[in-house]
């Protein structure tokens, strides 16, 4: 696999982590109220501004973005608040764990841009679970 | 003090063993073991483990009070010092750095004990950062999930100042 393709795939896999991430956070949305939808609302508005980022990344790169699923199996029932906070913790992992793959591309800007963007998603992660992990995005 | 060529007429028998052993001359064999510029890179991030576990330490002993908020920070610290340690895989046999190399006083009230290490959160996110370009694809992964990690203490700290 060529740099390129290389760079080219690992962008994929976090534009897929994002789409991913735009639906669930309309599933987690639905099941909360107050500023906890209102967090969810930003957070969900966040998800695809970076969604359209990679667009655009991946485009100028001359490769046709992944669309995102038509639907998306759920880890887990999402029936309340509690659960549905949940659902954005384990979103923000998926997402985290994706951009960790795009710092392992040798391109010193997309190495940059996805461990900030891990910084950004392991924030909301802690924001919705309440709790740190020492590595964020690593297998465990 | 003798020339070469003097050295070498004294004794006629040096310059055959020096082409038998290959050797190239004193320079060469007294230099010292090289470490490449990664490795001297993760060497400074195990020294900077160190002295951020050295800070938590200071602080949690001085204010009692921190420790249910910065134990399980000092633990993510203490993680990332045995990965980081880990991945020292040369020189063969070059100890792994274990001193800390900076010891400042802790702060004079248990808030800027915590603004002391949120800032210094903050200035290990911003050296980590710094270290991706030039590391193997698999250490800049694990510089970056620290710094992530990192990012999130920024965060706690934060919090935790907030709402004194």
């Amino acid at each position: 696999m060529t740099a390129a393709s290389a760079s080219v795939a690992a962008l994929q896999g976090a534009l897929a982590a994002e789409h991913a991430a735009v639906y669930g956070y309309g599933v987690v949305g639905a099941m909360l109220t107050g500023t906890r939808q209102a967090s969810a609302h930003t957070d969900w508005t966040a998800h695809q501004v970076a969604r359209d980022t990679l667009v655009t990344m991946l485009t100028r790169l001359g490769a046709t973005p992944v669309a995102a699923s038509p639907a998306y199996e759920l880890p887990f029932g999402v029936t309340n608040a509690k659960s549905a906070a949940k659902l954005a913790a384990a979103l923000e992992d998926g997402v985290t764990r994706a951009y960790l793959g795009l710092v392992a591309v040798s391109n010193p800007a997309l190495r940059t841009f996805a461990a900030q963007a891990m910084q950004t998603s392991a924030n909301r992660a802690l924001t919705w679970s309440g709790t740190t992990t020492a590595f964020p995005g690593m297998p465990t | 003090m003798l020339s070469r060529r003097q050295l070498l007429a004294a004794s006629p028998t040096l310059p055959l063993f020096l082409t038998m052993s290959g050797c190239k001359g004193p320079a060469v064999l007294s230099a010292p073991p090289t470490v490449s510029t990664q490795t001297q890179t993760l060497l400074r991030a195990v020294t900077a483990e160190l002295n951020l576990i050295w800070i938590y330490n200071k602080a949690m002993a001085s204010y009692s009070g921190l420790a249910a908020t910065l134990a399980p920070l000092r633990a993510e610290h203490e993680a990332h010092l045995t990965q980081l340690r880990n991945r020292v895989i040369e020189p063969p046999g070059k100890r792994v750095p274990d001193t800390v190399t900076a010891k400042p006083a802790v702060g004079a009230t248990s808030g800027a004990a915590l603004i002391q290490l949120r800032t210094a959160e903050q200035a290990a996110v911003t050296t980590m950062m710094s270290r991706l370009n030039g590391a193997s694809p698999s250490l800049a992964q694990l510089y970056a999930s620290i710094a992530a990690s990192e990012a999130t203490h920024v965060s706690v700290l934060s919090a935790r100042i907030g709402a004194r």
